[in-house]
């Protein structure tokens, strides 16, 4: 894949706002309000259905891979990475393909893409684990999924609607 | 550059919330649905364990004595059931068969309780029925 200039730097810019709204989100822990490990807002899920819109799914997916990468090591935690990576992958995937479908809002690709998230580091977990026990959490994280999904799409929503006028979706 | 997305919401979108949500309920009658795997089954009488054994134990009558009375209980993979009990009530026969977390068979007479317990707690009460 080549990048220009511009490009290379949108998504540097990106990553690094990923990184700092992963790390913004621990101000609101969403797991005091349902206690169940893995629940959270979600905001870097912003920056990638920003990403897979305004780049396309090439560049969201090397921004995804450059947000885990960086992400576990700034938490010092390799371990770690596994999670957001299985996550972030599922998620990515999710969202391209149902980004490519008709009639679907920038809504319910972001609703989908947090269910699938939250289905690929359950998924991880397991791995991890090696037992079924994390399954336990998951229809509990789907029904939250919806709901932070849903604010990620208003999120989006509001700054296509912002971008409008500028022309940088124009290239 | 690809073009805007739709940005209210579309009719589709609820078959997203749809399939999600279908997801959800599947995913929750399979592990909270109360299969049978992975439960222990715990006898205590007068307050002491007296057996404690995985449902997936090869299945067959178990005996018990406890407060002068004799309990039989029939076990399987699916369930334990008390089939024979020389109790005055005979409710704990009356109480039938479980299968899930939580649930429990008491004799009062016999000081008697037989409670399975698993990952899935549905009811940590650990009291389903007092009979006896």
């Amino acid at each position: 894949m080549k990048l220009t200039t511009k490009e290379l730097t949108v998504c540097a810019l990106l990553t690094a706002m990923a990184l700092g709204l992963s790390y913004l989100e621990n101000l609101f822990p969403l797991s005091l309000a349902v206690p169940v490990p893995g629940v959270k807002l979600g905001l870097a899920n912003i920056v990638a259905v920003f990403a897979l819109y305004a780049l396309g799914a090439g560049q969201a997916f090397l921004i995804l891979f450059a947000r885990c990468l960086l992400g576990s090591v700034f938490a010092g935690n390799m371990s770690a990475f596994i999670f957001s990576l299985f996550g972030g992958v599922s998620a990515m995937a999710v969202m391209t393909l149902l980004s490519h479908l008709r009639g679907l809002s920038v809504y319910g690709v972001s609703a989908g893409g947090a269910a699938a998230h939250n289905c690929g580091q359950i998924a991880a977990a397991m791995l991890t684990l090696g037992s079924t026990a994390p399954l336990y959490y998951l229809p509990v994280l789907l029904g939250v999924s919806l709901l932070t999904g849903g604010l990620t799409g208003l999120v989006c929503a509001c700054l296509f609607r912002g971008l409008a006028s500028t022309n940088f979706m124009k290239g | 550059m690809k073009p805007f997305p739709e940005l209210r919401p579309a009719p589709w979108d609820l078959a997203v919330v749809a399939a999600v949500l279908t997801l959800a309920l599947f995913c929750g009658v399979m592990v909270w649905g109360g299969a049978a795997t992975g439960l222990t089954a715990i006898v205590t009488a007068d307050g002491e364990e007296i057996d404690r054994f995985p449902l997936s134990a090869p299945a067959g009558e178990r005996t018990y004595s406890a407060g002068g009375y004799t309990l039989t209980a029939d076990v399987s993979p699916d369930g334990i059931q008390i089939t024979a009990s020389d109790c005055p009530t005979q409710d704990c026969i009356r109480t039938g068969r479980i299968s899930r977390s939580g649930q429990s068979i008491v004799c009062l007479p016999a000081r008697f309780i037989l409670r399975l317990e698993g990952k899935t707690e549905i009811n940590s009460s650990g009291v389903d029925a007092v009979i006896g």
